[in-house]
């Protein structure tokens, strides 16, 4: 067996090392970039624009991680402990909002809550014609935009949390006498800690990370400055200092998360496993329950969706569907299956030679990649950009710098269901093939590669609509004519011609949905 | 969407099938990201665009449609495409640059990224003061900053002066363009030309103060803002203003033209322009284009659609627009707002504008 192993790794570790460096690079070089700048621009944007945007990144983050929880784990024991009727499409419907993304919920709560909007016209009716309601360009309305977008984050995780506790933890303490408030208190709760904070440790990546929203929102935050700077100035050092504190602000959330999950680790001790019976729901509950939950997922798809609909199928938004248009799903496609095969293609040898070999280097190698994690939208468009024009400039303005970008940004989603499909094969299953006789190229191909297949296209998958939905990177590192379906809501939406954008906006959430399918089935779990 | 799978390994048959596709997707990729660069078309002209795609799509269709050379558009921010170009040095595939601000232009003139066009057809035209003293850029259309009000919360004479802007009066009532857009920064250098730093930066500080988060990015947000009544009054650009009254007669929307006054500073002006980058091998056609663009067709369009002000002075503006001869704009010539830009800058930083 030891032979199998250093005919892999050989190569393989060369191949993964230079990923690494080719994945850390981009940070290195913002990192330099922000630390060789003058400390006349830090000082200038220490008493200008730092504290503003750090202190607006943070509440919006922790304002969002707040309802999330609530939201997410509220849903998720409501389809989980009650029975009740359409519980099992309930259980779906609350995955959808993960295939809007933020930058079309956000024009649609503009139109629909903006001055003047529909809900304000109710309100008024109501209130009075002087009424007005807080506008949604403000926290207020980033934070329900936000909330609305990335509970089903919390909720998927503590519903398959929840799937799979033992119940009987919660029925000892229910006979040593403790309440059921108090079972939940003191042993549900605390039992799903880990899988809780996991999701809210998306949540607040997400949110930081977040450019599309907050810009047609107007809130300034960090990654919005960042897309500014890169705009409006000519250096790119003041972006490259937003840019750091952006990663540090990142990498805290990260940091703080696995260490949560480090002190609270619960396991499944022996003994039978068997899942909780869910209460069964009279009318009056099934009623209370079902509008709760159909107010969730009207604010957070159906309305949205179905205004997308509405506006599809006006005249104004028929006539733009010409063969520009199908230019647009086309390029689209390609650079999002492009971005996704490339990152398959490079994170396969990370996540193998991690499993198979996990020593420092190869290990290193694997968190190197993720580095995307921290690399917001506009951080690894500037990154890229100032790496391919220090060392290969005829790249730049090509679909290359953009894959790069996408790979960079992505590769973290697709490692999270390599990694773990790999690890599921034990290496006994290889050394079996080869003892009886193939050799490690037919094991590769007749063994590892069939039995890594589903995380394989499920990386893919994830990659893929990570990239056809990605905003800021798209948009400074398109090349020439090669609009996206993303760039043409964005130019559309962000001049409030609502209904133009509608058509791009529908395509790119109906390209999203069956993908979910692979987020729902019950083998998921956190990576 | 940070999940994994856990595949069961019972079972499986190898689906041999299945690598095939994907190895032909990957090569259907690979050669897709080659061929777009090597397969440049020899007649096509490619344009880098700051300007909003809407306002320059048409007259750019309007151009192929009449002599069939395609052109590739790329619409973006100014400056961002000046950073872009200036990346790309030689390897540009762009042979044109048309931005809404003759600063910029002026500033990749001094970056070494124009050729010169010294055509005679074009210098009858275009009087000399909207193009570069080298003919390194050609402006195409004028623009005039104008103060635009809401007639149901502003009295027709209570605001005559962009200064007045700054007033306590209007905290909250006010909606400026974001720090980061061209035409704003432009504005801002030739106000401290006019009347010099210090009353500048009071005047910004007001107006940072009065518009509080009213910042937007596009001025065709503030406009719907002000037609809507979020806002009393903006700073935008005068054709936004006309194009939307042209959607909507019924919007009650004004415009004040600004600083009129006795020792006013004037009417800040900016054209929207056009130059060739030096390293394009489409020079013919570029011309071409630039030709058509200055020319009665290209210069009515601007007029009508737009709303703009054309600069040939043979074509008349649209008869909505305030009469040109009626008013005086500010006496800063537009080659000087390329070196107003880095101090203007930095006192908006300072100030502390978003």
């Amino acid at each position: 067996m030891t032979v199998v192993r250093n005919h892999c790794a050989s190569p393989f570790q060369i191949i993964a090392l230079a990923t690494a460096l080719f994945l850390l690079a981009p940070l290195a070089y913002v990192t330099a970039s922000a630390l060789s700048a003058e400390t006349a621009v830090w000082h200038r944007l220490w008493t200008t624009r730092i504290p503003e945007l750090l202190t607006n990144t943070i509440l919006l983050a922790s304002s969002v991680a707040v309802l999330t929880l609530f939201l997410g784990v509220s849903t998720a024991w409501i389809v989980t402990r009650f029975d009740f009727l359409g519980r099992q499409m309930w259980e779906v419907a609350l995955v959808l909002p993960l295939a809007m993304p933020t930058y079309v919920l956000a024009y649609v709560y503009n139109y629909l809550l903006g001055f003047g909007g529909p809900i304000e016209q109710l309100w008024q009716a109501i209130a009075g014609s002087d009424s007005h309601l807080v506008s949604p360009q403000s926290f207020w309305g980033a934070t329900l935009v936000m909330t609305l977008d990335t509970f089903p984050f919390v909720y998927l995780l503590t519903r398959s949390a929840l799937l799979n506790i033992n119940v009987s933890f919660e029925e000892v303490a229910r006979s040593c006498g403790v309440s059921n408030r108090q079972a939940l208190f003191r042993v549900t709760i605390p039992l799903l800690r880990p899988s809780i904070a996991a999701g809210i440790a998306l949540v607040l990546l997400y949110v930081v990370s977040d450019f599309g929203a907050v810009s047609l929102l107007r809130y300034q935050t960090l990654t919005y400055a960042v897309f500014q700077q890169m705009t409006g100035r000519a250096d790119n050092t003041a972006a490259s200092i937003l840019s750091l504190l952006l990663v540090i602000l990142a990498l805290a959330f990260l940091l703080t998360e696995r260490w949560f999950r480090h002190r609270s680790r619960f396991y499944q001790t022996a003994g039978r496993y068997r899942t909780p019976n869910r209460i069964p729901c009279a009318w009056p509950r099934t009623l209370v329950l079902t509008t709760y939950l159909a107010v969730i997922v009207g604010a957070s798809f159906a309305v949205p969706a179905s205004l997308l609909i509405q506006w599809s199928l006006s005249p104004e938004a028929l006539a733009t569907l010409d063969n520009r248009f199908w230019g647009f799903i086309w390029n689209s496609a390609f650079l999002s299956g492009l971005a996704a095969t490339a990152g398959v293609v490079i994170g396969l040898p990370l996540a193998y030679l991690a499993s198979r070999q996990p020593n420092w280097l190869s290990l290193g190698c694997l968190q190197a990649a993720y580095a995307g994690y921290v690399l917001p939208g506009p951080v690894a468009a500037l990154a890229v950009l100032v790496l391919f024009l220090h060392t290969m400039p005829f790249l730049y303005g090509t679909i290359v710098v953009l894959v790069v970008a996408y790979v960079l940004h992505f590769l973290p989603v697709g490692l999270q269901s390599l990694e773990p499909s790999l690890q599921q094969i034990t290496p006994n299953l290889e050394e079996a093939a080869r003892t009886l006789g193939l050799s490690v190229r037919e094991t590769w191909r007749r063994v590892t590669l069939p039995l890594i297949r589903n995380g394989f296209i499920a990386a893919w998958v994830l990659m893929f609509l990570q990239a056809i939905k990605e905003l800021p990177a798209t948009l400074l590192l398109r090349p020439v004519g090669f609009d996206t379906l993303a760039v043409r809501v964005w130019l559309e939406a962000s001049e409030e011609y609502f209904r133009l954008a509608a058509p791009p906006a529908l395509l790119i959430v109906v390209v999203g949905l069956p993908a979910l399918t692979l987020l729902l089935s019950r083998n998921w779990r956190v990576g | 969407m940070w999940y994994c799978s856990k595949c069961s390994a019972a079972g499986r048959q190898p689906h041999r099938r299945v690598w095939v596709v994907w190895f032909f997707l990957a090569l259907g990729c690979l050669t897709g990201v080659v061929l777009p660069s090597s397969a440049a078309a020899a007649e096509k002209l490619t344009v880098y665009s700051g300007r909003a795609e809407r306002l320059i799509k048409p007259v750019l269709d309007a151009f192929t449609a009449k002599t069939g050379i395609p052109i590739d558009l790329l619409s973006s921010g100014t400056t961002e495409l000046l950073n872009r170009l200036k990346a790309e040095g030689d390897r540009s595939p762009a042979d044109l640059l048309i931005t809404n601000d003759a600063g910029s232009l002026e500033l990749a003139r001094t970056a070494g990224l124009l050729r010169p066009i010294d055509v005679e057809d074009v210098n009858r035209v275009i009087p000399a003061p909207f193009r570069a003293p080298d003919n390194s850029w050609i402006g195409l259309s004028g623009r005039f900053w104008i103060i635009v009000c809401n007639t149901t919360m502003v009295q027709p004479g209570q605001v005559t002066s962009l200064f007045d802007l700054a007033d306590p009066h209007w905290k909250g009532k006010i909606a400026i363009p974001s720090a980061s857009s061209e035409y704003l920064q432009a504005g801002i250098s030739v106000l401290r030309a006019g009347v010099g730093d210090e009353r500048t930066k009071q005047f910004l500080i007001g107006l940072r103060d009065n518009a509080g988060t009213q910042v937007y990015q596009k001025s065709s947000q503030i406009v719907e803002a002000v037609a809507k009544g979020q806002v009393a009054m903006g700073i935008v650009n005068h054709y936004y203003v006309y194009r939307h009254l042209a959607a909507q007669p019924s919007a009650p929307l004004a415009i004040v033209m600004p600083d009129q006054q006795e020792g006013g500073v004037g009417a800040i002006m900016n054209v929207a322009g056009v130059a060739v980058l030096k390293h394009t091998p489409h020079f013919e056609q570029a011309i071409q284009l630039i030709k058509f663009l200055v020319g009665e067709t290209g210069q009515k369009m601007f007029a009508d659609l737009d709303k703009e002000y054309p600069l040939n002075p043979t074509v008349k503006a649209d008869s909505a627009l305030i009469d040109r001869q009626s008013f005086r704009p500010a006496a800063i010539p537009l080659t000087k707002l390329a070196e107003l830009r880095e101090p203007t800058l930095q006192l908006i930083e300072q100030v502390g504008l978003r």
